[in-house]
């Protein structure tokens, strides 16, 4: 029975990584960068949403909501300012750049909301599901966190293979100069590219928070390494790798922690991810970087 | 239809394009040759907008596309078949046809009716990832693509390249045909004997420079052009 409750915890957890990872991972298929500022995101969505529903008693659905588009415009403007100055500029300052965008949101938390962990209220009312006589036990943030992701998955697919911008979005991911020539406005689908990231992001904040309710400045940071792991693990620009890659680490993480050693369990989610690139440096899922002619 | 006038580009501190102007009038076939590097792609390129000339103007129908960006040009009637097809190879053949049209996605049904009967090669391997396609179907489809936007200007960029001789031929009848249909179309081309023998006037660009210009007929006829481009 532990191992069931560890495998439903371990989704659960892994759940939230994956939907994280979605947007690491879209941003770096059309932006070809890494987006270090994706996990402080989730931390101002969460803050957001913690404001709406203590400050404001709002009602969760509206914090939700109000999450997302803060997170939205965030994650355009952030693009607008910090990122699309350097298009033409080396990867390198890019990812600094991001670090730098990252330490800001951080700092900027820290200044507005102080450095003491607030509690956060879960947004998930329904009640636990006792199975097996009360042996598992199987909470309703799991729950909904597992469904939320199976759903953003499943739109998230349809969306990039039949809507139009979905599939501009892909041909801008192959090839921006060619994507222009077809008449695709190339900025704004980065900047869409960003605002489905960034809501995202407020989502999983919204779930971390109600799974595990400590929320501080800090409290995107490690969720968002561990996402980005993901999304390298399942083969980075691969949407059905980030949620493989989330939900295998999700699921490592906690078995480890449950069966090997809790202080470990981080460096055992990272030397898999090591293990995984050396044998498949592309990833699980990941593609062949296709060769120009 | 189109008007180059005095652009000047440059790659960093290379001077690529030097003073270059040509023109190209509704319902011609006009030929850019010219060696490796010589600069025609360069020419398409600004011409399209992915690349900025420091001086001069461009016109296309008598408006000024000089800044403007490469993404409103679909719309205004120019299409660019990019060297190297730049086809999107994970994307199934329809799906590059549909980014085509993606401006106009009026009438797709018809444009994509029109596209197959041009190439019914496409129509068979319409749901195949474009990755898969062949030199010669991926050309196709890269022209495919471009008609899909219904151009009054169609900019080839080496439609032959890499292509074995029947199907270079293949290629050419096809430019004849939508010539004849009314396309307008400047075309940039390493076989200079088969540009010059199908272009009404033509251009030869020497290390960025616009070296000799004239009919297509006279251009196959001169010396100098025998001596350079023609092998004899």
């Amino acid at each position: 029975m532990a191992f069931l409750t560890n495998l439903i915890n371990g989704l659960s957890l892994g759940s939230v990584y994956a939907i994280i990872a979605l947007g690491y991972t879209m941003v770096y298929g059309i932006a070809k960068m890494l987006n270090f500022a994706h996990g402080d995101v989730i931390m101002v969505g969460a803050y957001i949403a913690y404001i709406t529903m203590s400050s404001l008693g709002l009602p969760s659905f509206v914090a939700i909501i109000f999450a997302m588009i803060v997170c939205t415009v965030l994650g355009i403007v952030i693009e607008r300012l910090a990122y699309k100055p350097l298009r033409q500029a080396t990867s390198l300052a890019v990812l600094i750049t991001a670090i730098g965008v990252s330490y800001f949101l951080q700092n900027a938390a820290l200044l507005i909301f102080g450095s003491a962990p607030v509690s956060f209220r879960s947004v998930v009312k329904i009640p636990a599901l006792k199975l097996f006589g009360g042996e598992l036990i199987v909470t309703g943030e799991s729950m909904v966190t597992v469904i939320a992701c199976i759903i953003i998955m499943i739109a998230l697919t349809i969306f990039t293979k039949k809507s139009k911008m979905g599939k501009a979005m892909r041909a801008v991911s192959e090839d921006k100069g060619a994507a222009e020539l077809m008449g695709i406005n190339v900025n704004v689908t980065i900047s869409a590219t960003f605002a489905i990231g960034s809501a995202l992001a407020a989502i999983a904040g919204v779930l971390l928070c109600s799974a595990y309710p400590v929320l501080m400045p800090t409290t995107g940071s490690m969720p968002g390494i561990k996402a980005f792991t993901a999304a390298v693990f399942g083969g980075i620009g691969s949407i059905p790798g980030a949620m493989v890659g989330g939900l295998l680490l999700g699921v490592i993480e906690t078995f480890s922690k449950f069966y090997i050693s809790t202080e470990l369990s981080d460096a055992i989610v990272f030397a898999v991810l090591i293990i995984v690139l050396l044998v498949k440096p592309t990833g699980i899922l990941g593609k062949k970087i296709s060769e120009k002619v | 239809m189109l008007k180059v006038d005095n652009i000047n580009v440059y790659y960093g501190k290379i001077h690529a394009l030097k003073d270059v102007s040509l023109e190209v009038k509704e319902g011609e076939i006009v030929a850019l040759i010219g060696a490796n590097g010589a600069g025609k792609s360069t020419t398409l390129k600004t011409i399209s907008g992915l690349l900025r000339s420091e001086t001069g103007g461009i016109t296309l129908l008598d408006e000024d596309i000089s800044h403007t960006d490469a993404y409103k040009l679909v719309s205004k009637g120019m299409a660019h078949v990019p060297e190297g097809r730049r086809i999107f190879l994970q994307m199934t053949v329809l799906e590059n046809l549909e980014m085509g049209a993606y401006t106009n996605d009026k009438d797709v049904k018809e444009k994509l009716a029109d596209v197959f009967k041009r190439f019914p090669r496409l129509e068979h391997r319409k749901n195949q990832i474009a990755g898969t396609l062949s030199g010669g179907e991926q050309q196709m489809l890269a022209m495919g693509r471009a008609l899909m936007s219904n151009p009054k200007l169609l900019m080839l960029d080496e439609p032959s390249m890499g292509l074995a001789p029947i199907l270079v031929q293949q290629i050419f009848d096809i430019i004849k045909e939508l010539h004849a249909a009314g396309t307008t179309i400047l075309l940039v081309e390493q076989n200079a004997e088969m540009a010059l023998a199908i272009a009404d006037r033509a251009y030869v660009l020497e290390s960025g420079r616009i070296a000799l210009s004239g009919t297509g007929k006279e251009l196959a006829k001169s010396d100098a052009i025998k001596k350079a481009y023609l092998g004899g």
